[in-house]
């Protein structure tokens, strides 16, 4: 299999023209500065632009770093912190300082699409949620729905990225500018008092989204919402909270780490940096009726109904009893718990008994991405069932 | 003063939880401790779990494997719920069948569906229930028909008045609750409800 030219992908994701409309907002910042990573026919499409505008520059020097709303590209040679926060994450050689100085700008620091990090972090932002869910569904192909967007939430949400920023000893800058230290996180700030939680604004394509009262379907979200199953919102506040930022800047040394370093390079610091979490998937699940559900499982799968039998009980007619019971299929015991009443172990040992089935995971899982590798083993179709269960 | 007499005049029969023991016929008086390390020592004397030590027949190196007593992980696939084409299914083979005769079932009736009822009962249910919703309760018909409440409610709907009658009765009730009970029964449902979702 031949290696892709992975300079060639570069320059066409970091051009301006290269993603127009859409996701991507293409903003023109007519103002004379010189790039890290640019396509010789940008550049000189760029340099036509700014003749064209030449004129407007009248209020700023352009030497100065004050002028620039973020800082110069020849400072990340010279600043402690991002040599430091590049050698504590034991980033590839490769992926320079200039760039992950880019990763640390936010789009709203910086508007230019030339020196924010919003190309970076869509292209990180794809490959976190596109190997991450295949992890969850080849270790886990049992996982409901639900389950697996709560699990996406945990490894890749912005809530866990903005903690990832934290432990990595990334600071955040009080407000962005061209004289800032390029090792400090910079985004522009929500005006304190801005009450963050207001309406926000749902934009989805989702047919008859001004119905309120019809159901929104869990299988629907796949197509519709993002990878947590959230709707997308925009909201109408001016400034950028601190955790889109963080998360930003994650997905932006992702993209970076694969645009540089190359797949396998990106692969390890996924494996190493985001599956290394510790994540319980069985505390993810959240049954109102197990039983039934379970009888339901068993209905579908012939398997004989489950029958609910107490293995030990103590203190039956104490303040505290303990009654230990198993659900079991035949001779099978499927689950077993333990309760105060005999509800209530019942209760637990269904949900034990689901758990059970949601759980399977196969042998020597092996992702779809594992075959981009060289010399990869043929690939043998994962493990697929009807899963969840519907009642 | 008062206990020390009343302690001395008890008489001491009453309590044999002070006497050391009945073979030891010492004047008890003058002693004021039992002497309990070696009875400890003795009781704690317990015999070893037949999986500890060295048995006789195997006398290499092996290992020891004795895990307390906790509820079984979630993340080990009960044998019935492994695909077909799985290893484990064969390498467990049958030794996670276990004798269920033994256990007593949790219900006293068994959950086998019986479809005993046809549409004429189904359309007598539904007329006892719209005539006469008082009399003829979920429980009262479940019991005439001998079913299931649930069934009774799969089948017929109360009648909105019915519904608003056991409406105000149940807040009827429930203005006669205190902050104690009230708050008793909020608890007991929120423990009800995290019984699925607790590990």
């Amino acid at each position: 299999m031949k290696r892709l030219q992975l300079q060639r992908w570069s320059s066409s994701v970091l051009s301006p023209r290269a993603r127009t409309g859409g996701r991507l907002q293409q903003h023109l910042y007519y103002n004379l500065r010189r790039q890290s990573t640019v396509t010789p026919a940008a550049q000189a499409e760029n340099e036509q632009l700014i003749d064209q505008q030449s004129s407007l520059l009248t209020t700023q020097t352009p030497g100065s770093p004050y002028s620039l709303p973020s800082p110069p590209v020849e400072a990340a040679r010279e600043s402690a912190k991002l040599a430091a926060l590049h050698a504590r994450l034991y980033l590839p050689t490769r992926l320079p300082l200039e760039t992950l100085a880019r990763c640390l700008v936010d789009s709203s620091a910086d508007p230019n699409a030339k020196f924010n990090n919003e190309s970076l972090s869509i292209l990180g932002h794809d490959l976190l949620s596109h190997y991450t869910s295949e992890h969850l569904i080849c270790t886990y192909p049992r996982l409901p729905l639900t389950v697996i967007f709560a699990a996406m939430y945990a490894y890749v949400g912005p809530k866990t990225l903005a903690a990832m920023t934290r432990e990595w000893g990334v600071e955040l800058a009080a407000v962005p500018g061209g004289e800032v230290d390029p090792g400090l996180l910079q985004f522009k700030r929500v005006v304190p008092g801005t009450d963050v939680n207001e309406e926000p604004a749902v934009a989805t394509e989702r047919p008859n989204e001004h119905r309120t009262s019809w159901r929104k379907s869990m299988t629907s979200r796949v197509v519709y919402d993002n990878e947590f199953g959230d709707p997308t919102e925009v909201k109408n506040i001016k400034g950028v909270p601190a955790e889109h930022a963080s998360a930003r800047f994650i997905r932006a040394v992702m993209g970076a780490i694969y645009l540089h370093a190359g797949r396998p390079a990106a692969k390890r610091f996924f494996e190493q940096h985001f599956l290394s979490r510790h994540l319980n998937i069985s505390e993810l699940f959240n049954f109102s009726q197990p039983a039934r559900d379970l009888a339901r499982l068993c209905a579908r799968e012939n398997f004989e109904p489950p029958v609910a039998k107490i293995i030990s009980e103590t203190g039956r007619k104490s303040r505290h009893p303990v009654f230990v019971v198993g659900i079991f299929s035949g001779q099978d015991k499927l689950g077993e718990g333990a309760g105060a009443s005999l509800l209530e172990a019942r209760s637990r040992a269904a949900v034990a008994a689901l758990k059970g089935w949601y759980l399977y995971s196969p042998l020597n899982v092996r992702v779809p991405s594992a075959m981009e590798e060289e010399g990869a083993a043929p690939w043998k179709p994962v493990h697929v069932d009807l899963g969840e269960v519907i009642v | 003063m008062a206990t020390y007499f009343t302690s001395i005049k008890r008489p001491l029969p009453s309590l044999p939880f002070l006497s050391p023991s009945s073979c030891e016929p010492i004047a008890w008086g003058a002693r004021r401790h039992q002497s309990s390390y070696r009875r400890t020592k003795q009781r704690l004397r317990v015999k070893p779990d037949a999986s500890f030590g060295t048995s006789s027949t195997n006398t290499y190196d092996h290992i020891i494997h004795n895990p307390p007593s906790s509820a079984p992980s979630v993340f080990q696939t009960p044998t019935k719920f492994l695909p077909v084409d799985d290893v484990r299914r064969t390498l467990r083979g049958s030794s996670t069948h276990v004798s269920t005769a033994e256990f007593s079932p949790v219900f006293e009736t068994s959950g086998e569906k019986r479809y005993h009822l046809n549409a004429s009962d189904v359309e007598e249910i539904r007329r006892l229930r719209l005539s006469d919703p008082m009399t003829w309760s979920r429980w009262k018909l479940a019991k005439r028909f001998d079913c299931s409440p649930m069934f009774i409610a799969m089948v017929c709907e109360a009648s909105p008045q019915k519904k608003e009658i056991q409406k105000q009765v149940l807040e009827a009730v429930q203005s006669r609750w205190g902050a104690k009970r009230r708050m008793a029964r909020e608890d007991r449902q929120l423990r009800k409800e995290s019984w699925g979702r607790d590990p």
